[in-house]
C-alpha cells in the first residue's frame, strides 16, 4: 500500500480528499474532505506519535527506546503538538468559511 | 516489549561530532548530573595540583595556593550560578514545561572542557609565568626569571584554555536550548543575559568565600 500523500507535489499545499472507495462493493464516494489533523502530519511525525502511544504515552520510555535524552524527546513532541494545533486551527477556519 | 517504528532521522546518531558538540541530545537529567558532578570534582582536583582557579563561570587564573575545598567550592559555585541564572529566564520565555534536573545536569556536563583546561595548566611553567606577571605588577614582589620554554608553554596553555572556554560556552548554550526548549533569538539573548548574571554572581560568591575564609596565602 502506498503512503498517503498529504502535501501537493506540485505546489506544496495541503491536499484534500476528493474520493473514497469501498474495496468490497466498489462504492465510490465523491466529495471534498479535509484530512484530519493527525493525518496531515508528516510520516515521520505520525510514526513518532504511533511510538508514543505504544509506549503508553511515557516520554521516559520513548527516550529509553530511541536512545535520546528526555528533553530531546519532549521537545520533539512539543513541536508536533504545535503542528497539530495549527492543523486544527486550519480545520476550524475552513469550517467557518464553509458556513 | 514496545517496538520502535519512528523514522531513522529521530534515532541517535553515533557521530562523534554529536557527542562533542551536543551530547545533551542523548544525555540529560540525572544521567548528566551523575556524570557532570564527578567531572566538576575531578576538574577541581586537577586544578588544585596546578593552582588553577576557575574563579568565575568563564574565568581561569593561576597562582593562588589554597586548600582543596576552595577548588571544589569554585567548581560547584560556577555550576550552580550558571544553572540558576538560566533557569529563571527560561521560566519566563520557554513555551513548554521543563525539569530543573535537566538544567542542572546538562549544565554540569557542559563544564567538561575545563578538565582539559586544568590539565594544560598543570606544567610548572604556567605558575612561573603567573609569578612573573605578578612581579611586574607589584614592585615589592620578588623578581622571577622565566625562559623561552616557560613562555612557549604558557602561550600554548593560554590559547588552549581560551578554546576550551569557547567550547564550554557553546556546550552551555546547547544544554540550555535543549533542556529548556528555547530556540532562535530568544534563546541567544536570554543565554547571554544569564551568562553575564552568572559571571557576576559567581565572581561575587567566590570573592566572598575567599575573603571570609581568609584562605589567601599569596596574591593571585
Amino acid at each position: 500500500m502506498k503512503l498517503l500523500p498529504t502535501i501537493c507535489p506540485a505546489c506544496n499545499s495541503q491536499v484534500k480528499v476528493k474520493s473514497l472507495l469501498c474495496e468490497d462493493c466498489n462504492t465510490q464516494i465523491e466529495g471534498l474532505y479535509q484530512l484530519p489533523p493527525l493525518a496531515r502530519l508528516s510520516t515521520e511525525d505520525q510514526l513518532f506519535l504511533l511510538d508514543f502511544i505504544k509506549a503508553s504515552g511515557s516520554l521516559k520510555e520513548m527516550a529509553r527506546l530511541l536512545r535520546l535524552s528526555y528533553p530531546t524527546v519532549r521537545n520533539r513532541l512539543n513541536e508536533i503538538i504545535e503542528r497539530v494545533k495549527l492543523a486544527e486551527n486550519a480545520n476550524q477556519n475552513h469550517g467557518k468559511e464553509n458556513l | 516489549m514496545t517496538q520502535i517504528t519512528t523514522d531513522i532521522k529521530t534515532a541517535p546518531s553515533n557521530h562523534l561530532t554529536q557527542w562533542l558538540f551536543n551530547p545533551f541530545r542523548f544525555m540529560a537529567g540525572y544521567k548528566a548530573l551523575l556524570l557532570g558532578l564527578p567531572i566538576i570534582l575531578i576538574t577541581a582536583s586537577i586544578a588544585y595540583l596546578g593552582n588553577t582557579h576557575f574563579d568565575g563561570v568563564l574565568d581561569v587564573h593561576i597562582g593562588l595556593q589554597a586548600p582543596l575545598w576552595l577548588f571544589f567550592a569554585e567548581g560547584l559555585i560556577n555550576w550552580i550560578c550558571m544553572a540558576i541564572s538560566l533557569f529563571f529566564p527560561a521560566l519566563i520565555v520557554s513555551r513548554s514545561s521543563f525539569r530543573a534536573v535537566d538544567v542542572l545536569g546538562t549544565q554540569a556536563l557542559a563544564r567538561w572542557p575545563h578538565i582539559v583546561t586544568a590539565l594544560v595548566m598543570l606544567p610548572d611553567a604556567n605558575r612561573r609565568m603567573g609569578e612573573y606577571f605578578m612581579s611586574k605588577l607589584n614592585p615589592t614582589a620578588p623578581a622571577v626569571a622565566v625562559n623561552y620554554t616557560d613562555v612557549s608553554i604558557f602561550v600554548f596553555a593560554a590559547i588552549f584554555a581560551l578554546l576550551m572556554i569557547v567550547w564550554m560556552v557553546a556546550l552551555m548554550y546547547k544544554a540550555y536550548a535543549v533542556s529548556c526548549n528555547i530556540k532562535g533569538a530568544k534563546a541567544v539573548i536570554t543565554f547571554i543575559v544569564g551568562l553575564i548574571i552568572a559571571e557576576v554572581l559567581s565572581k561575587l560568591a567566590i570573592w566572598l568565600l575567599i575573603t571570609q575564609s581568609a584562605v589567601m596565602h599569596q596574591p593571585q
